[in-house]
C-alpha cells in the first residue's frame, strides 16, 4: 500500500480510499509525487481512462508499480482542459490523443495533441453522452419493453 | 544549389502485407537510415467502446470477440471477469478450467500465426506453412468446440456455455503430444539460420527504461529484462494452482522477443496438459445455472481486470450503470506497441523497419478498437 500520511503530508486535500486516490486539483504534483518521491515507485502509467459525466469528465490514471506489483487509481474531474503528463510517461501521448479526440478534451502541454482515431474534420466527440444518435439502426435497441 | 543532404519522406501503408491490419507510417529517410517515424492509426475504427452503451451486458459479450480476433478468449475472459466480480457471480472449478484450457491454446495459435507471418516478412516463406498446419489443427478443435473458428462467443457470465466432450479432449491430448517435436522443427529451421540470425540480433533494441516508459507489456517487455507476467503476479483463474515458468530475457532485440515466444509455446502446452488433466476427472458443473444474464441489473460500481493476452496486459474497465454498461474502456498490448516503434526505428534501416515492427507482434484491431 502507499504512504498515506506521507501523502497527506504534502498535499492535504486529496482522499484516499482503497486503491483510490481522488484529487481536486494538481494531478501532475500528485502523479509525479507518486513517480518519483514516494517509497512506492510506480513506474509505469498502465492507462489513462476517461468517463463522462455529463457535468464534467472523469479521468483515472491507472497507474502500476512492477517492484511491488500493485495498481493505484488517481481520479480527477476536469472540463475542457487538463495537464498533460507526457513528460512523465511517454505512453501518456497516444492515450491524450484518444481522449482529446473522443471526449474534446485538451490537454496542455502536450505539444503533438491530435485526433487520433477519427478524421481531423469529424464533427463532435463520439464518446460523449451529449453526441447526437439520431441514427435510425439504433432505435431497435431503445425498445424498454425488453 | 539544391540541398544534396535533404532528408526524403516516405509513406508506408495503409494497405501493406506486413502491416497486419491496417496501419500507415509516415517515414523521413536519409538515404536508407530512419530519421523518424510516424504511426497513424485509426483506419480500423469501430466504435466498439461507444456500443457497450446501447447495449445489455448479455447483447455486448458477442461484440468483444472482435478486438483481437487472434485472441477472442481473452477479450471475452477480461469481460467476462469484470461482469462476474461487480453482479458477484461464482464460477464452477471445472469451467475455469476449461477457460484456461481455451486461453493457452488460443495463446498457443497467437504465437504460431505471429511466428509465421514475422518469417514471411523477413523472406522466409516456408516457415508460415508449418506454422499454419499447426495451427489448424487448433482451429478444428475450436470449431468443433464452439462452432466457430475465430470469434467464439463461447464464454459466458457464471461458465461456458458447452461442456467439453471426451472426444474434443482425446483430441488436444493427441495435439500437445505432436505438438513439441513440431516446435522443434520451427527452432531446427530457424533459430540458428544465420540469416535470421543476423536480421534480428541487436535489431530494434527496446531498452528496459524505454519500455517501462511506453507502459509496454507481455512477451515485449519480458524480452527487455522485466519478468513480469501478470498469470503469475496477480494470478486469476485457475493459475495459482498451475505449474509453468516465465521465461525473460535481457537484451530487448527482435531475437529475443523471438525466443521468448518459442518459450512461451513450450510453456502453454504444459499448463493445456495440467487442464486436461484436471477436467478429465472433474464431474463439477461448467456453468453456473443459477445465473440469468439477460436480466442482469448491476448498481453504479467500476471494475478493472488484468489478463495477460498473447501481446501483453490487456485489460477491460466497466463502469456498470443499471441494466447497461456506462462506459467500458479497453486496454490492449498492441496499443501502447505501436506508440514505441518510432523510438525503435531511429537511426535503423529500411530494410530492418518490417523486422523490427514484425517482433512486436502488433495486430491493428486491437489498437483501434
Amino acid at each position: 500500500m502507499i504512504n498515506t500520511d506521507l501523502l497527506k503530508e504534502y498535499f492535504p486535500d486529496v482522499l484516499v480510499y482503497d486503491y483510490y486516490i481522488f484529487v481536486e486539483k494538481n494531478i501532475v504534483d500528485v502523479i509525479s509525487f507518486l513517480k518519483t518521491k514516494n517509497y512506492v515507485d510506480f513506474d509505469v502509467l498502465s492507462q489513462i481512462i476517461a468517463a463522462d459525466c455529463t457535468d464534467f469528465v472523469q479521468l483515472t490514471y491507472r497507474l502500476y508499480s512492477t517492484e511491488n506489483n500493485e495498481f493505484l487509481n488517481v481520479v480527477t474531474k476536469v472540463k475542457d482542459e487538463a495537464a498533460s503528463v507526457t513528460h512523465l510517461y511517454k505512453s501518456a501521448h497516444f492515450d491524450e490523443c484518444e481522449i482529446h479526440d473522443l471526449f474534446g478534451i485538451n490537454f496542455v502541454g502536450n505539444e503533438k495533441l491530435e485526433r487520433l482515431y477519427m478524421p481531423e474534420d469529424w464533427d463532435g466527440h463520439p464518446l460523449l453522452k451529449s453526441y447526437d444518435q439520431t441514427d435510425e439502426r439504433l432505435e431497435w435497441n431503445n425498445d424498454q419493453s425488453l | 544549389m539544391t540541398n544534396l543532404f535533404k532528408t526524403m519522406e516516405i509513406n508506408v501503408g495503409p494497405q501493406h502485407p506486413s502491416t497486419h491490419g491496417v496501419l500507415r507510417l509516415i517515414l523521413e529517410l536519409d538515404g536508407e537510415i530512419i530519421k523518424s517515424c510516424k504511426p497513424v492509426v485509426g483506419y480500423l475504427h469501430r466504435g466498439i467502446e461507444k456500443m457497450a452503451e446501447n447495449r445489455s451486458y448479455l447483447q455486448y459479450l458477442p461484440i468483444v470477440d472482435r478486438i483481437d480476433y487472434l485472441g477472442g478468449f481473452f477479450n471475452s475472459y477480461a469481460y467476462c471477469d469484470c461482469i462476474e466480480h461487480l453482479a458477484e457471480i461464482d464460477v464452477p472449478d471445472k469451467a475455469k478450467y476449461i477457460r484456461v484450457l481455451c486461453m493457452e491454446l488460443n495463446r498457443i495459435a497467437s504465437h504460431l500465426l505471429w511466428l509465421g507471418t514475422f518469417m514471411l516478412d523477413l523472406g522466409a516463406s516456408s516457415p508460415l506453412f508449418y506454422c499454419f498446419r499447426d495451427r489448424e489443427r487448433i482451429l478444428h478443435i475450436f470449431e468443433a468446440l464452439t462452432g466457430q473458428r475465430m470469434m467464439y462467443n463461447y464464454f459466458t457470465f457464471g461458465g461456458v456455455r458447452f461442456d467439453i466432450p471426451s472426444d474434443i479432449i482425446d483430441k488436444i491430448s493427441v495435439f500437445i503430444e505432436d505438438m513439441p517435436e513440431c516446435i522443434n522443427d520451427y527452432e531446427n529451421i530457424i533459430t540458428d539460420n544465420p540469416i535470421f540470425v543476423s536480421r534480428c540480433k541487436s535489431k530494434g533494441i527496446l531498452t528496459k527504461k524505454n519500455a517501462l516508459q511506453y507502459s509496454i507489456t507481455g512477451p515485449n517487455l519480458r524480452a527487455s529484462g522485466v519478468n513480469l507476467d501478470f498469470r503469475k503476479s496477480n494470478p486469476y483463474l485457475v493459475y495459482d494452482r498451475l505449474n509453468f515458468d516465465v521465461s525473460s530475457d535481457i537484451s530487448g532485440d527482435a531475437f529475443s522477443r523471438y525466443k521468448v515466444r518459442i518459450f512461451e509455446l513450450h510453456s502453454s502446452l504444459k499448463i493445456v496438459e495440467q487442464c486436461i488433466s484436471f477436467i478429465k476427472n472433474s464431474s463439477d458443473e461448467f456453468l453456473n445455472k443459477s445465473v440469468k444474464p439477460v436480466m442482469l441489473n448491476i448498481d453504479n460500481a467500476e471494475y478493472t481486470s488484468s489478463v495477460e493476452s498473447p501481446r501483453g496486459l490487456m485489460s477491460c474497465t466497466v463502469m456498470a450503470g443499471g441494466k447497461n454498461p456506462y462506459r467500458v474502456k479497453w486496454r490492449t498490448g498492441s496499443y501502447y506497441a505501436v506508440q514505441v516503434l518510432p523510438e525503435l526505428l531511429i537511426n535503423a534501416e529500411l530494410a530492418d523497419l518490417m523486422a523490427i515492427f514484425g517482433s512486436l507482434d502488433v495486430i491493428l484491431p486491437e489498437v483501434d478498437k
